[in-house]
């Protein structure tokens, strides 16, 4: 069911078999799964791109690394927080099971993810004014700026590597990189002109 | 509530309930379609409803980047919090989520139907190379902050050298690296203050 042609779906096949579980016993694994991850999510939850692959991609075998590649895309197109993307991932787990399980799967998946970061942003929220001078809370500031900057590097390089397959790909990811530095155009433009080129075959995977 | 109140207080219009929080997060979310979510929070949220101060807001945009979590979704919480606790922080969130989460299944729903579909392929990935260059800008996005910050350099280069070529997870590699980082950063220590 996975795979976009013939040699991806060997590939897919021959590098990751999902473990056989249940409908529930999936559904399990996606609310844990993202349960476990979300107090992690530092810096606006972009840091943990390179884990949701290595989960469900390499180690869950819920998506092939094109359908990862494909969803992030999509979720970064799509209006509102690009973090909805958990909501795909947990859609891709469950949808050999049905487009109902699926939805139910991206649902509880997207519930999993916000709850204990919501919880504990309620509580900081409640009692910022006792936080705001704590030495505990500056020390918390400060360590965590440079490892996030250290993530998204690695997280960025993930996502172009995972991306593309072939000079004129990594071309236009350069290039879109350069223009989301130096200009305020909305991405949607970079994203609309480079998918034109993908369909008129200048741009493989 | 909330902390020192400014003299703008009696513009401040009255404290929002569950309803006024569950539509105003929504206007949010759906004038930020084009993107630009913040601005737009501290439109409607400030000048707009005039539900708090801009000091009060910006106060919740450090809250909101500094602890786990999305930084919009965040910022929707501190709002729900500050007017109406767990209850008020859910219901901003679901005011906040609704419209664009739907979307987001719907063109979820349509993906995994078609995406083997040659053409569509073909079209995405297209996409997905400019997605990727997206992805890649956003560690230079913060990367100025640090320049003056050697030490700081040094951990984000760590953590990169850790994930890229030896594969060190993600938890394990922040439960040990935040409290050394902690450490070195802790206020009013015997180290250099070096930012």
């Amino acid at each position: 069911m996975i795979g976009i042609g013939p040699d991806s779906l060997a590939a897919a096949a021959a590098h990751c078999t999902p473990a056989s579980l249940s409908d529930l016993g999936r559904l399990a694994q996606v609310i844990w799964t993202f349960l476990s991850l979300s107090l992690f999510s530092l810096g606006g939850g972009n840091t943990l791109l390179a884990e949701y692959h290595h989960l469900t991609v390499d180690q869950l075998c819920w998506l092939t690394s094109a359908q990862f590649s494909d969803l992030y895309a999509l979720a970064e197109a799509a209006p509102g927080p690009s973090s909805m993307i958990v909501g795909l991932l947990a859609m891709g787990a469950a949808w050999k099971e049905g487009p109902l399980w699926g939805l139910l799967s991206a649902f509880s998946g997207e519930l999993a993810i916000l709850l204990p970061s919501t919880l504990l942003m309620v509580a900081a929220s409640l009692s910022w004014n006792r936080l705001r001078d704590s030495p505990w809370r500056v020390a918390f500031e400060r360590g965590l700026g440079p490892i996030t900057l250290g993530i998204l590097f690695a997280v960025g390089l993930k996502i172009l590597t995972t991306a593309n397959h072939g000079p004129l790909a990594y071309l236009v990811s350069f290039v879109v990189c350069a223009l989301m530095l130096r200009t305020r155009i909305s991405p949607l433009w970079f994203m609309a002109v480079a998918g034109v080129l993908g369909g008129l075959g200048v741009i493989n995977r | 509530m909330p902390p020192s109140l400014p003299a703008a207080v009696e513009h401040l219009a009255p404290a929002p309930g569950l309803a006024d929080l569950f539509i105003g997060m929504q206007e949010v979310a759906l004038s930020s379609f084009g993107g630009g979510l913040s601005a737009w929070s501290q439109r409607i949220v400030v000048e707009q409803r005039r539900w708090m101060t801009n000091e009060d807001f910006l106060t919740g945009l450090t809250v909101a980047r500094l602890f786990p979590g999305p930084n919009q979704i965040n910022m929707a919480i501190y709002i729900g919090a500050r007017f109406g606790g767990l209850p008020g922080a859910l219901v901003a969130l679901a005011g906040m989520l609704l419209v664009p989460f739907s979307l987001l299944m719907l063109l979820g729903l349509v993906y995994f139907q078609v995406h083997r579909i040659p053409q569509v392929d073909r079209v995405l990935a297209g996409v997905v190379a400019a997605a990727a260059g997206m992805a890649l800008s956003m560690g230079f996005k913060i990367l100025d902050t640090y320049r003056q910050d050697p030490a700081a350099l040094v951990l984000a280069a760590g953590i990169f050298v850790a994930m890229v070529f030896f594969h060190v997870r993600l938890i394990p590699l922040v439960l040990v690296v935040a409290p050394l980082a902690m450490a070195w950063y802790w206020p009013r220590s015997a180290k250099p203050e070096l930012r």
